[in-house]
């Protein structure tokens, strides 16, 4: 037997974890103790063994592009603060923002304009803090957080027993007009509902994928959906299916 | 010292250990990627100067957000708190599966067990760092390494 009271300071020994007088009082004892010598010879053999059994595990490169890209995204409002400095360059690029914007609107093609605010959208919500302006689960808390902000009332569910719990909801600024957001969850990934009242003729279902973001839109009489994220498509499109449900149920008849 | 300086280098580390926690690639994954997201929120926060300041300051975020994941897997129901008496040397017989291979014997081990292990022996972090990412003293650090490599042990003979 070993002295059990040596146990984890014989792993302190093996780890260089003591202090030198320790170490040396250790191996005094080790010495003339064929039980602690046999211990410590047990653990040598399986550092060794863990060394040689256990391969390094390497980070996947879509992680790393995934981690570099979030990287990338906090450039942006550095960006946006030497733009503040230059008066006049800022003016420039809003006047050419709301060009952008009005074409978005105004043009048969204006989808891909859209489909391009709605990913800005989206990453800027995932900087920190401005993923929700009200943070919820409670869709009645959410939903009459919007009475005075937008001139609709937009419909909030919850899916958290279907595993996309509501985190909250957020004001933004797409397609010319200020629109909800409402932000739900899939284990680890943030989706972003953006939807506002439909116009009449209001174009019908698309999927696109950019930048790793899958971005899904389609129409109810009554609301124009983009949903976003980088959640993979077959979920993101279960969670399409579970608001076109809600919705429809909750349509009068 | 930059962000990217930081995380960057340590990201084999960090999908290790949240590999092991998780025990799942795309889970591990996950967990790696709102970790990332967790350290460039607090990364004013960060005080370090070093490599293993980075180091131990992202894997402590890593280890947190795994924890995290794993009761919002379970719900919070049978998750049991960890016990350091109950889960003493003498539970669980060994599984014999996990006998052949010591990868999976790792896998088996209960959760504050195998984050030390994976900490100190895949990852080699001193005492104080391992306290200083799992938030517990570096006595309990030595003693759950200690049962953890008894278990090990029992797994490879």
């Amino acid at each position: 037997m070993t002295h059990p009271n040596l146990e984890l300071q014989l792993d302190a020994y093996l780890d260089g974890e003591l202090a030198e007088a320790e170490a040396r009082e250790l191996e005094s004892h080790l010495a003339q103790c064929p039980e602690c010598t046999r211990f410590l010879d047990s653990r040598l053999a399986l550092r060794s063994a863990i060394k040689a059994r256990i391969p390094a595990l390497r980070a996947p490169d879509t992680l790393r592009q995934r981690v570099r890209g979030l990287q990338r995204r906090v450039r942006i409002p550095v960006m946006w603060r030497s733009l503040a400095v230059a008066a006049s360059l800022a003016v420039v690029a809003f006047g050419g923002w709301q060009l952008g914007l009005r074409r978005g609107v105004g043009e048969k093609g204006g989808g891909e304009t859209l489909v391009a605010e709605v990913i800005t959208s989206h990453v800027r919500s995932l900087m920190p803090g401005h993923l929700t302006d009200v943070p919820s689960s409670d869709q009645h808390t959410v939903k009459p957080w919007f009475n005075g902000k937008l001139d609709y009332s937009p419909p909030v569910y919850d899916f958290a027993g279907r595993g996309y719990p509501l985190l909250g909801g957020r004001l933004e600024y797409v397609g010319g007009r200020s629109v909800s957001a409402l932000v739900y969850g899939r284990r680890q990934h943030i989706i972003n509902v953006l939807l506002w009242p439909s116009d009449r003729g209001a174009a019908g279902a698309a999927t696109q994928t950019r930048q790793g973001y899958h971005v899904l839109h389609w129409a109810t009489p009554d609301y124009t959906y983009w949903a976003v994220s980088d959640l993979n498509l077959a979920e993101l499109r279960e969670f399409e299916q579970l608001l076109q449900q809600a919705d429809s149920a909750a349509a009068p008849r | 010292m930059e962000f990217a300086a930081v995380v960057l280098p340590h990201l084999d580390a960090a999908y290790t250990l949240a590999r092991y926690l998780t025990r799942n690639d795309a889970d591990a994954q996950d967990v790696v990627q709102d970790a990332a997201l967790r350290a460039l929120k607090y990364f004013g926060g960060f005080r370090g100067t070093t490599a293993s300041d980075g180091r131990a300051w992202f894997l402590a975020i890593v280890r947190n957000t795994a924890h995290t994941w794993r009761h919002q897997q379970h719900g919070g129901v049978g998750v049991t708190e960890f016990n350091e008496e109950l889960h003493s040397d003498h539970v669980a017989p060994t599984d014999p599966v996990a006998a052949v291979d010591l990868r999976k014997a790792v896998d088996a081990l209960p959760l504050e067990f195998r984050e030390v292990i994976v900490l100190r022996e895949l990852q080699g972090l001193s005492y104080k760092e391992i306290s200083d990412v799992t938030g517990v003293p570096v006595g309990t650090v030595m003693s759950r390494l200690s049962r953890a490599r008894k278990r090990l042990q029992e797994a490879l003979t």
